[in-house]
């Protein structure tokens, strides 16, 4: 398991997209702002917002979720979400439940492929669903990190920084470098990128602690001129063993997702209120634990979302119950909302851009809900 | 003089400055996989048993003493626990694995095992998980990786499967068989008992036959079953860190029913179980073909075609899996396709082909990694994770089961980029042995007018390196 220091260096990394210096929408006033938080390794919905139903306590008895925080007569939150509790209780935190991309085999590597691609055939995408989605809503954009991540890539090639501590050579070695690249390929562009940029980003400067990073990325969300887009990426929700209760490994993970949230919202100020967070996982858990105090990977799970873009307070759901006829495979709690839907009305709610549109051209017009209206203060 | 100098960076990292250019480099490729070269070292190198002590000691005096001596004072502990992770060189193991791994490669004369080695290193990947890039990874990659490589697919697989690393890595021993003597007693008292199926999945997934072969989460779960009972076990004073052993009391009895086929005990232990089933994924035709489509991705080209995969798949099938011939005919078609194909190196493996090809001072030798286990490493040695991690390549900590990719799209992008064009000068700043570039460029590539004119006109030895090595023929060999 990574400990909370790691992840706090390491595991964690923040991108920013839709940067002025590119964005075709710069200069739009009140911009709005999306941002993604992926949860790596399987984010279990069942303890982050356990349903109030005696049956968890049957399949859960030794990570049972005790002192929750109250949400609704059926939903409460697990007691590591306090910043987003307090959102909460002013309008601007939601969860939808019992909901995962269509992706049912259990598998980290095709679950995250997916869950960034948005496709339906592991490893058959090159290219990101937010990629695509700024791609289509003519935005290019910026990340901050040093891969490139798969949700993010696009036929529009996207670029990155996450400033080095080597020297970097001269704007005419690079030059020279770039005439031995072939013309249209990859690396040609991605050099040129490189040579356009100012000397500023090319000086080893910037620090690269991850908690500077999260801020610093909510204050450039926050300009008028800013990005629009920010990517935060954490690892470590896969809680086979020793995963808790309202302590432990997964507890631990939720502390560290609700600080992510403080510190965007402290960061965002006053943008905050046209902000939208949402989060991303492969997979949930399933509902009954293992013999480690631990949970398997399964299906359905929450997706949680903060911000002042936000309709209500609302566990929104088409709950599928924890009886085992109404289980997916009789083992993991079901999915009733294709997640796709949500992150398509995002895009389509933050990029102001056609819903129908982003469906075509983002997720090869697969079946999906349009929940604007019902999720988000368009 | 041959043609299809790039063979000799797409097998392995060039030709050095006091290396000469082998006559035919098939033979000079196949010639180097037959028997395992000894590490390059000037020290002695730890066991892999000596590390997990290490480990056992971290982890038994973090959690079991300091965090309840110092349990209500947590400057106290925070230095305390500093203090725990300079004597069992918590900071220090993985640098100094990077140098033996390193300098093995740089070193070895049989350069073409050494990529061979750091294929399989990357096929049976361990990811970063709890202490084990620090203590544990760099000797199972030695004596689980290496120490199998000139056998069967068979030995390597049951080797990597059933030892402490994959089975930690892994959680097969949070694994309890539903009604075994285990799972009876827990439901007994009230409690769940059930397998955890990662290992199994990964097994088939990743390791053997690979998503291809179409197998169902019925098949996970039964050689989940099958798997149950492997454990490393868990105690009080050395935690995780006890070896592996085959608990029958985990272990879910009966038969289990695995690709169509049931897999029964025989005789009185049913361990024979999980080594049949090893014995059948490793002769299945979908894991010949898996991993014979990966060797070509890693060697020769992000798009591997049926002619080169097939030539490979019949050498495996012939020789029963027998690695060498394996190996060799790989290095056959790599051969074959050498001026046809391209491949984007890894920043590790270009890194290492740079530093082969200068005659750089890289990695730090064993008297500059001499360590007290008292202070924090200095900065010096703490150079080569700093370095690795720059450059976008830690060995030792790859985030996912399935390792690094191989492919160009995940290694092309403009940070990334920019770490190509800058750390040439890093490895110039250090003594180089090379004088003459252009006998340089004579002996590793076939565009040879093409490079000297890229570096036509420059003084410097470290701006040669920063034209040469960032430059197309040498990303892409």
């Amino acid at each position: 398991m990574i400990s909370r220091r790691t992840f706090l260096t390491s595991s964690m990394t923040v991108t920013l997209l839709g940067s002025p210096i590119f964005s075709a929408l710069a200069e739009k006033r009140n911009k709005r702002n999306l941002v993604v938080i992926s949860l790596r390794g399987g984010m279990d919905g069942l303890s982050a917002v356990p349903p109030i139903d005696p049956k968890l306590e049957k399949f859960r008895p030794d990570i049972l979720v005790k002192k929750t925080l109250p949400l609704t007569s059926d939903f409460s939150l697990h007691p590591s979400l306090k910043n987003f509790h307090v959102a909460w209780k002013q309008d601007n935190a939601a969860i939808v439940h019992s909901t995962n991309i269509p992706y049912t085999n259990r598998s980290h590597f095709e679950g995250q492929d997916l869950m960034e691609s948005g496709g339906l055939k592991p490893f058959a995408e090159y290219t990101g669903w937010l990629g695509r989605g700024m791609e289509t809503a003519g935005l290019e954009g910026l990340a901050i990190a040093l891969p490139m991540p798969l949700i993010l890539r696009s036929k529009a090639n996207l670029d990155n920084y996450f400033p080095t501590k080597l020297s970097t050579p001269s704007p005419e070695i690079m030059k020279r470098v770039a005439k031995t690249y072939p013309v249209n390929s990859n690396l040609k562009s991605t050099i040129e990128r490189v040579i356009m940029r100012p000397y500023s980003m090319l000086s080893g400067s910037g620090s690269r602690k991850a908690y500077r990073l999260a801020g610093a990325a909510a204050q450039a969300l926050a300009r008028a001129d800013g990005p629009r887009v920010a990517v935060f990426d954490m690892n470590g929700f896969d809680t086979h063993a020793a995963q808790g209760g309202s302590n432990g490994e997964h507890a631990d993970k939720l502390y560290n997702l609700d600080k992510i949230f403080g510190t965007l919202r402290k960061n965002l100020g006053s943008s905050f209120d046209n902000t939208l967070i949402v989060t991303l996982t492969e997979f949930g858990r399933k509902v009954e634990q293992n013999g480690g105090n631990g949970t398997e990977h399964g299906y359905g799970t929450a997706v949680l979302m903060m911000g002042g873009l936000i309709k209500k307070a609302q566990v929104y759901s088409d709950w599928a119950g924890l009886k085992r006829k109404d289980m997916f495979e009789g083992q993991d709690l079901n999915s009733t909302i294709d997640a796709r839907s949500i992150y398509c009305s995002a895009m389509a709610m933050a990029f102001e851009t056609d819903f129908e549109k982003l469906q075509r051209q983002v997720f090869w017009n697969n079946k999906l809900l349009n929940l604007q209206d019902k999720l988000f203060r368009l | 003089m041959s043609m299809k100098k790039n063979f000799f960076r797409k097998v392995g990292f060039g030709i050095g400055p006091n290396e000469t250019v082998p006559d035919d480099p098939l033979y000079w490729a196949q010639n180097q996989v037959d028997k395992i070269p000894p590490l390059i070292w000037g020290d002695t190198i730890r066991s892999g048993q000596e590390m997990l002590n290490y480990y056992a000691e971290w982890v038994y005096k973090d959690r079991e003493i300091l965090r309840k001596k110092y349990k209500n004072n947590r400057q106290a502990y925070r230095e305390a626990k500093n203090k725990l992770r300079n004597k069992v060189g918590k900071r220090y193991f993985e640098n100094l694995e990077i140098c033996i791994r390193q300098n093995t490669a740089l070193k070895s004369e049989f350069p073409v095992f050494e990529r061979l080695w750091f294929f399989w290193c990357n096929h049976f990947a361990i990811i970063d998980k709890d202490a084990m890039p620090q203590f544990t990874t760099g000797p199972y990659h030695r004596e689980t990786i290496r120490a199998n490589m000139c056998g069967s697919f068979e030995t390597l697989l049951k080797e990597a499967t059933v030892g402490w690393s994959m089975i930690h890595n892994l959680d097969n021993s949070e694994s309890i068989g539903p009604h075994s003597e285990w799972g009876k007693n827990r439901r007994k008292r009230g409690k769940l008992a059930t397998v955890n199926e990662n290992h199994a999945r990964e097994l088939l997934e990743l390791h053997t036959i690979s998503t291809a072969a179409g197998y169902t989460q019925e098949d996970v779960v039964q050689l989940s079953y099958i798997m149950a009972g492997w454990e490393h076990r868990y105690s009080k004073k050395r935690k995780e860190c006890n070896p592996v052993k085959f608990n029958q009391k985990k272990h879910e009895p009966g038969n289990h029913k695995v690709l169509g086929k049931t897999y029964k005990q025989r005789g009185l232990s049913p361990k024979n179980k999980l080594l049949d089933v090893l014995k059948d994924l490793a002769a299945h035709p979908q894991t010949r073909r898996f991993v014979a489509f990966k060797l070509c991705r890693h060697f020769i080209t992000d798009n591997p075609t049926e002619d080169m995969i097939a030539p490979i798949v019949d050498a495996w099938e012939k020789s029963n899996g027998n690695l060498p011939i394996i190996h060799k005919a790989l290095l056959k078609v790599a051969f074959d396709h050498s001026d046809k194909e391209e491949k984007f190196q890894n920043p590790e493996i270009w890194m290492l082909q740079m530093v082969n090809m200068v005659g750089g001072s890289w990695p730090l030798q064993a008297d500059e990694m001499k360590y007290n286990f008292k202070i924090k490493p200095n900065n010096h040695q703490r150079k080569p994770r700093f370095f690795m991690k720059e450059i976008g390549y830690e060995p030792y900590r790859p985030i996912q089961p399935n390792g690094f990719s191989d492919l160009e799209s995940d290694w092309v992008s403009p940070e990334l980029l920019i770490r190509r064009m800058s750390a040439p000068k890093e490895i110039a700043k250090r003594k180089i042995i090379l004088k003459n570039f252009e006998k340089m460029i004579d002996k590793n590539f076939d565009n040879t007018e093409e490079m000297k004119k890229l570096i036509d006109g420059v003084k410097s030895d470290s701006t040669k390196m920063q034209l040469i090595f960032p430059s197309y023929r040498m990303l892409k060999t």
